[in-house]
């Protein structure tokens, strides 16, 4: 089945207005709620929590009577989490990113690992019926991409998958949209939420990700992401108005599906047109 | 003893820089022979964990002892581990006034850490 990435740039466009409300429509579908530093997808899905697991990540421990302070570990370490000089060698766990390179170069065997919790991962049934996981990274920490990538390992092939991304087009939103299908942007007509969306049309050029265009608070702003999309040759798969009653839904916790069946059939017909595009490129 | 400095040039009288991890460079001031060594500081465009790139260059260039505007937490727990204890340069505009405030015993030691860089916990 379709794994559909819905994706923005720029923040509060509506990715989690666009995936939530597609989710509750198909509730076949798993939702991924992939943005961990703030996941928002469960106040609006209302889930009953089934479980929910820790998420670890390795950190450096240096053996002081085998270390001889060479420096070969801080020297080959990227991010800089090992300092080493004539006295001691210390490591920084928060800014270690776990490729274990450092205990790989140590000639001395100095190099182990230990564990420490960043973040957890919760899984249930969401009040539509629709399987929802979504990961929260720890206040304080770095990086939320372990916890993304373990989210993305949960899920099988036999549902359809969407995945509510980060914003951006840093190394969390690539771990949430790797090796999708599909991938949707979420945009609005202003010249921030463009200026944005241009980095996440290159970032998905680059990682080969076909993609279409959505357009929410419609009719806001002004042309420029019209004449954008016409210049790159982007599909706009549909537009979401810039209406009041989806703003106020959204303040009680409510989706715009529940409220008002005219967007039923707006994010039904996105929901078959995602599905169409895909038996088209992909067959699935 | 050799003092490093945050600078926003390559000698005694530039403008000294008002960051530690992202400082353009670090002065190494020899205050036995008077000499200094002028070290661009490759920390400045790191992505992540200038301080902590910024106290590897100055272990491995010898200090002693720094003076800088003000040092992150991860930094001030590194450089307690090397034994370089932190003084705060203040309001001295170069490093060669700061050298000398120290000298007069003018400069207060920095030991609660300052401005958290990327990981405010």
């Amino acid at each position: 089945m379709m794994k559909i990435a819905v994706l923005s740039g720029k923040g509060g466009t509506g990715k989690t207005t666009v995936s939530n409300n597609l989710a509750a429509l198909n509730s076949d579908a798993i939702l991924l709620d992939c943005d961990v530093e703030e996941p928002n997808s469960h106040i609006f899905m209302n889930p009953r929590i089934k479980g929910d697991e820790d998420v670890a990540k390795d950190y450096p421990v240096i053996d002081e009577e085998k270390c001889v302070h060479c420096g070969e570990c801080a020297r080959f370490c990227h991010y800089n989490a090992i300092i080493s000089g004539p006295s001691a060698t210390i490591t920084m766990k928060e800014i270690c990113h776990s490729c274990r390179g450092c205990a790989l170069v140590c000639q001395h065997d100095a190099i182990t690992y230990k564990q420490r919790e960043i973040g957890k991962i919760y899984s249930g049934t969401s009040r539509f019926g629709t399987e929802l996981v979504y990961g929260e990274l720890k206040t304080g920490e770095l990086s939320g991409v372990p916890i993304i990538n373990k989210i993305r390992e949960m899920t099988g092939e036999e549902h359809s998958i969407l995945i509510d991304s980060p914003p951006g087009t840093a190394c969390s939103t690539v771990a949430a949209v790797e090796d999708c299908d599909y991938a949707l942007i979420v945009t609005e007509p202003t010249p921030f939420g463009v200026s944005d969306m241009k980095m996440v049309v290159e970032m998905l050029r680059t990682m080969k990700i076909p993609f279409s265009v959505i357009i929410n608070k419609a009719w806001l702003g002004d042309r420029e992401v019209y004449d954008y999309c016409r210049e790159e040759n982007l599909e706009i798969l549909g537009e979401i108005p810039f209406d009041r009653d989806i703003a106020e839904a959204y303040s009680t916790g409510k989706l715009i599906v529940e409220c008002d069946p005219k967007y039923e059939d707006i994010f039904q017909s996105l929901w078959n047109k995602i599905h169409f595009i895909g038996e088209r490129i992909h067959g699935c | 003893m050799i003092i490093a400095l945050c600078s926003t040039g390559d000698a005694m009288e530039s403008p000294v820089d008002e960051r530690f991890g992202r400082a353009a460079y670090f002065l190494f001031y020899n205050t036995i022979t008077s000499e200094m060594v002028s070290v661009i500081n490759e920390a400045k465009t790191a992505k992540g964990g200038a301080g902590a790139l910024a106290v590897q260059l100055l272990v491995n260039n010898k200090a002693e002892l720094l003076i800088a505007p003000e040092v992150g937490p991860q930094a001030l727990d590194a450089l307690k581990k090397f034994k370089i204890p932190a003084f705060k340069q203040g309001e001295n505009t170069t490093p060669e006034l700061a050298v000398l405030a120290w000298g007069n015993g003018s400069l207060e030691m920095i030991k609660d850490p300052g401005n958290k860089g990327l990981h405010k916990v």
